[in-house]
């Protein structure tokens, strides 16, 4: 058998919640293979998001290991880029800037992240707003911009903590096929945590479902049909359904 | 609107002057005690014609620079220090907050004393005054960032230095601006009020000389350049900066 991409092994996590402390991740193992895209679905508060941040390297497991190619990680790094719910761009940097920030830091030269970045903001249809700042920008554009930026940087794990969950409909379905689309063109992996069991149907190769407190995976659910999907595909439904039906009764603990 | 505001602010100042002009005329202070606008006005051009007020200008506008340029310096690096690395801020954090409390002023003394009569004495007094300003906002601008922009930096491969310059002080910048302002306003302050004791240039030193020949006129003549020269500042560098990076960083 090939070696897992990424793995965890026995994540836990303690927040601390007024005097005592709360189990969180109770335990998470997760195994995703080069190219997944593993959507991450839960009851709110059920540590998804901690987990994602936890893989990235912005917060450290009380317990458990991560490796990625087999090798344990400990710290941030680019080859494991976080895009976060709102963005998080500069708003003191041009969206090409912001596109650009990680590779300047990787000390490339100007020219050089110049074309580099223009690629990535074809591809984000984003050329026509390169010289603009943040603030010009609508909520959608923004979003595209945080994808732009972390895609520059080729990571082989993209992590995504709900980047949609602050956009209109009109404007998610819209990135709903154009992540689909991406996803194909890069074959990058990409976890993706979100709330909407219709957008993981939509984009997820295997969805994850989160149990409650202190929360494990609860059930890996394959996902093959055919690209592009779209949420309102009557195929689909069924497997909403079935997501639905494992994530109910946790959402139920939950309360 | 905007034309509004300013006829109704010119007609005041129109009204101010003729009033004062009124009150001079009507001779219930002596001329000598309370000049009319016009011998002011007078002062104020004979002080130029001589080119003493433009040297005093300059020479005022020099030291703060000088001394402001040190605030800014050394109080960006001090905040930062101070809301990075705990230990900083409860050692060096708590001094900061008590020298903040001394008027810039009471420095004099001591910069007599170890810089004697020199303009490095008030360039002393003027960065003192200023700095603990600028530190305390910077350390308020870094500790109010956004942990998403550090983290996403961090994770894009932005280490030590390049995250103090790229990340920490762009986005502590809104609130840098103020500390900047308040600085300059205090500084500002620091060396007028060194020039009158240190006695020699500058524009404090013209006020003190405005006393010295019991000329009330120039002692107004030069009141009213120092607060020209405030309003001016305030007007066409910070506002401006403030306006630009206020709206840039989405905060309006």
């Amino acid at each position: 058998m090939k070696m897992a991409k990424l793995e965890t092994k026995g994540i836990v996590k303690y927040f601390k919640h007024e005097s005592h402390q709360l189990k969180a991740l109770g335990g998470v193992d997760l195994k995703v293979e080069d190219g997944d895209f593993v959507c991450l679905v839960g009851p709110s508060g059920c540590g998804k998001s901690t987990f994602l941040r936890i893989v990235a390297g912005l917060e450290t497991p009380d317990e458990g290991d991560i490796l990625f190619d087999g090798k344990p990680l400990t710290t941030t790094g680019p080859e494991r880029i976080m895009v976060f719910q709102e963005g998080a761009l500069f708003p003191w940097l041009k969206v090409k800037d912001n596109v650009e920030f990680g590779l300047k830091m990787a000390g490339i030269p100007k020219d050089e992240r110049a074309q580099i970045s223009k690629r990535y903001l074809d591809m984000m249809q984003l050329t026509k707003f390169a010289n603009s700042f943040t603030y010009q920008l609508s909520t959608g554009m923004r979003q595209r911009v945080a994808i732009a930026r972390a895609l520059v940087m080729d990571p082989d794990v993209l992590l995504m903590d709900e980047p949609f969950a602050a956009l209109d409909a009109q404007t998610r379905d819209l990135l709903l096929i154009e992540m689909q689309l991406i996803w194909e063109k890069t074959k990058k992996t990409i976890l993706f945590v979100t709330h909407n069991v219709a957008e993981a149907a939509v984009l997820g190769t295997k969805v994850a479902v989160f149990s409650n407190r202190p929360s494990k995976i609860k059930k890996l659910l394959p996902n093959d049909f055919k690209r592009p999907r779209v949420a309102e595909d009557e195929n689909l439904l069924g497997f909403q359904q079935e997501i639905l039906a494992e994530l109910r009764p946790e959402v139920k603990k939950a309360k | 609107m905007k034309k509004n505001i300013f006829a109704k602010k010119i007609g005041f100042y129109i009204i101010l002057v003729i009033a004062w002009q009124a009150i001079s005329m009507s001779d219930v202070w002596p001329n000598n005690i309370f000049p009319s606008p016009y011998e002011v006005a007078e002062d104020l051009v004979y002080t130029a014609a001589d080119g003493s007020l433009f040297y005093g200008i300059g020479t005022s506008i020099l030291r703060l620079a000088v001394g402001l340029a040190i605030a800014i310096t050394g109080g960006v690096v001090l905040g930062i220090f101070m809301a990075r690395v705990e230990t900083v801020n409860q050692t060096i954090g708590s001094l900061v907050l008590g020298l903040q409390s001394i008027p810039s002023i009471a420095w004099v003394p001591l910069a007599i004393l170890w810089f004697g009569l020199t303009d490095s004495g008030i360039i002393f007094v003027t960065a003192i005054g200023a700095i603990f300003a600028v530190t305390i906002n910077t350390y308020t601008g870094v500790k109010n960032i956004d942990p998403h922009y550090i983290e996403a930096a961090r994770n894009m491969g932005a280490k030590g230095s390049q995250l103090i310059t790229n990340v920490l002080i762009p986005a502590a910048f809104p609130y840098m601006i103020s500390g900047f302002k308040q600085g300059w306003a205090f500084a500002w302050r620091g060396v007028i009020g060194a020039e009158l004791l240190f006695s020699f240039l500058g524009l404090g030193f013209l006020l003190n000389i405005g006393r010295q020949l019991n000329d009330v006129s120039q002692v107004i003549a030069i009141m009213l350049v120092i607060m020209m020269i405030g309003i001016a500042v305030d007007g066409f560098i910070f506002k401006k900066l403030e306006d630009k990076v206020m709206s840039r960083w989405g905060l309006r």
